[in-house]
């Protein structure tokens, strides 16, 4: 369960969230739609705890994030927006390292590791060197990497960028699986499909403030339009942005 | 909890490190670089001793000073040969060492005991010829002072009364110390060895690890960042460690092979002394990848942090240098320095004293205090958003 409140943050004198307020409930998958540049990535940042927010309050299971950012980011599991490996190291070295880090030893980690090769359809390119990957392939092993101490609150940053239908299908299943266990999924995308294909709750955010929140159908009855992208265009456009602004 | 996340990441980055055959290549040519100089510096400076001894010598007008010349190829290890025709242009196309020219005046200016003029071409460019010089003008010296003893008895006075001074050089350094001051390069080396061999991983674990992207994922794991700048830093300093006592290794190695001896250099590398020098420049591994780590935290990329790292070898390997130069060596104030520090109490060691237990203690003290410090600084850099994610 994830909450922010009244969101700020600043960078020189553009304000990149401005008083952005939501909620992700557990054993459900929430959006955060948003044209590029609406301040998606910079709240997802925020709620990690690696950017501090200029106001505003945020928690994770009721854990206070600047209060203790240690204790917030062991239940969390982050895919940035960058995949970011080293290259010399194998998936099983990458997803072994951060299961280090979390703490994890012996048996249970390597359950957990082949577990989420498992999933993730790795198996085949687990014991090679991640140099010569593809974006998918590279995308996978950055995703089983933040999921290895099976956390409860997933955050993940246009987790299906430029992924082919192979990846983007294995991603989506596991994003189902998560909601299943009854995790907290929250994720980024300014692609319509993806969000209508996973989501249960839209966060629609424009120029750093939240323009619209609901149901995919819940959405079209506020903006009155046939399509989710209609919608999505008539609440984070330039001019609904601007016109939006109350709804939210 | 049986591994903490220091060894943790420690681990990583040397299994990461060791697979980069950039770290391996940097290790291997600093630690075989050093030794190799080391040997080529030794067998050269012997080929000079020797050469010096032996000088073939062209004379210009010969004829006109029989007596000398004559003197002159009585000396052990002087052949005379003719000069060439044009002395100066000789010398400075290299194609002689040295040319003795006579002139024509000698023969009358001696036989009238006036002094005869004789002149000896040499190029102090070339520092090679400058041993084989310097013997030529002893030779002419002794040949001064025999001729004129003689002229002196002729006229019935003391040869001691031309001679106000009895000048006696007393050399105060045994040969140990002077062997030292030429084995200071040994240091030079053991100190390049230890800034170059954790280089490759003090860099690419933190300029690399932004210019990649890596960065941010790694500091979403539940780790202080003091922990996680910790392991990198152990990493570098377990490589820098171990490039030094490789490369001290082989050149103790190398060294036992050198006729030191036809140098007058008694000094052996023996397993106490390198004991008491790994020991020595212990700190300074503790030290440069700190500095290493610290700096490479303001770079962008892996290549900016490698010339940060570069300008840092130069800070580091320039006091040696110097101090070799201007003969500043052992001052007390020097063991209060890092770098300085190490280069004096080895220098110590090198020339056969024991050092001080205390400065041992105090200059490692020092290195843990100034490493920490300066893991401090890069531990709160790392948590600077413009750190994370500026690129």
């Amino acid at each position: 369960m994830i909450c922010a409140e009244n969101l700020q943050k600043r960078f020189g004198n553009v304000a990149a969230v401005d008083g952005a307020s939501f909620t992700a409930a557990d054993g459900a998958v929430t959006g955060l739609l948003g044209p590029n540049g609406a301040g998606k990535t910079t709240s997802l940042r925020m709620i990690y705890g690696l950017m501090k927010p200029d106001g505003g309050a945020i928690t994770v299971d009721g854990q206070d994030i600047t209060a203790d950012p240690q204790a917030v980011q062991a239940r969390i599991g982050v895919l940035p927006d960058q995949s970011g490996l080293y290259g010399r190291l194998t998936p099983r070295e990458h997803i072994r390292y951060f299961g280090n880090l979390h703490g994890l030893r012996g048996a249970e980690l390597e359950n957990s590791i082949e577990k989420w090769i498992d999933l993730l359809d790795l198996k085949g390119v687990a014991g090679r060197r991640v140099a010569g990957f593809s974006h998918g392939e590279r995308t996978k092993v950055a995703l089983a990497r933040a999921l290895v101490h099976n956390p409860q609150n997933i955050l993940l940053d246009e987790p299906t960028n430029g992924l082919d239908v192979m990846s983007t299908r294995a991603v989506r299943e596991v994003i189902r699986r998560l909601k299943a266990e009854g995790r907290c999924v929250l994720f980024s995308s300014h692609v319509m499909q993806e969000v209508s294909a996973l989501c249960d709750r839209i966060v629609v955010m424009a120029a750093g403030r939240i323009v619209a929140k609901g149901t995919a159908d819940e959405l079209l009855a506020i903006t009155g339009m046939g399509s989710l992208e209609d919608a999505f265009v008539s609440l984070a456009g330039p001019q609904g942005a601007a016109a939006n602004g109350e709804i939210a | 909890m049986n591994l903490s996340p220091i060894a943790v990441v420690a681990r990583k980055e040397l299994m990461d490190g060791f697979r980069d055959r950039r770290s391996i290549y940097t290790i291997l040519f600093s630690a075989l670089f050093g030794p190799l100089l080391i040997s080529f510096m030794f067998s050269q400076l012997a080929t000079q001793n020797k050469a010096a001894q032996e000088i073939r010598l062209p004379v210009l007008g010969s004829e006109y000073a029989p007596v000398l010349v004559n003197w002159l190829a009585q000396q052990s290890g002087v052949e005379i040969a003719p000069g060439p025709a044009d002395p100066e242009a000789a010398v400075r196309d290299g194609k002689a060492d040295m040319v003795l020219v006579i002139k024509k005046e000698f023969g009358e200016d001696f036989g009238e005991s006036k002094p005869a003029p004789v002149q000896v071409f040499s190029d102090s460019t070339h520092h090679s010829v400058e041993p084989k010089v310097r013997r030529l003008t002893l030779l002419l010296t002794r040949f001064n002072a025999e001729m004129g003893g003689m002229r002196l008895i002729v006229r019935g006075v003391s040869p001691q009364v031309a001679s106000p001074l009895k000048v006696e050089e007393v050399d105060v350094a045994n040969s140990q110390q002077r062997a030292a001051t030429l084995l200071n390069v040994v240091l030079m080396f053991l100190t390049m060895a230890v800034l170059t061999a954790g280089m490759q991983i003090s860099t690419d674990s933190t300029a690399g690890e932004r210019e990649r992207g890596s960065l941010e994922p790694l500091l979403l794991n539940p780790v202080p960042r003091w922990q996680l700048i910790a392991g990198k830093w152990a990493a570098a300093a377990l490589a820098a460690f171990g490039g030094m006592v490789l490369t001290l290794l082989i050149i103790a190695q190398v060294m036992s092979r050198l006729p030191l001896e036809e140098l007058g250099v008694r000094s052996h590398l023996g397993l106490d002394k390198i004991c008491l020098l790994i020991l020595t420049v212990a700190p300074l591994a503790l030290m440069a990848p700190a500095a290493q780590v610290y700096l490479s935290c303001f770079a962008k990329s892996y290549k900016e942090a490698q010339s940060y790292a570069a300008i840092l070898i130069a800070m580091v390997v320039i006091p040696g240098v110097v101090s070799e130069l201007y003969s500043l060596s052992n001052q007390p104030w020097m063991q209060t320095i890092p770098v300085l520090a190490q280069y004096s109490i080895g220098t110590d060691i090198l020339g056969g004293k024991t050092p001080s237990p205390v400065g041992l203690v105090l200059a490692a003290i020092e290195g843990v205090v100034v490493a920490a410090v300066l893991l401090w600084l890069a531990a709160r850099l790392f948590s600077r958003e413009k750190i994370i994610f500026g690129r």
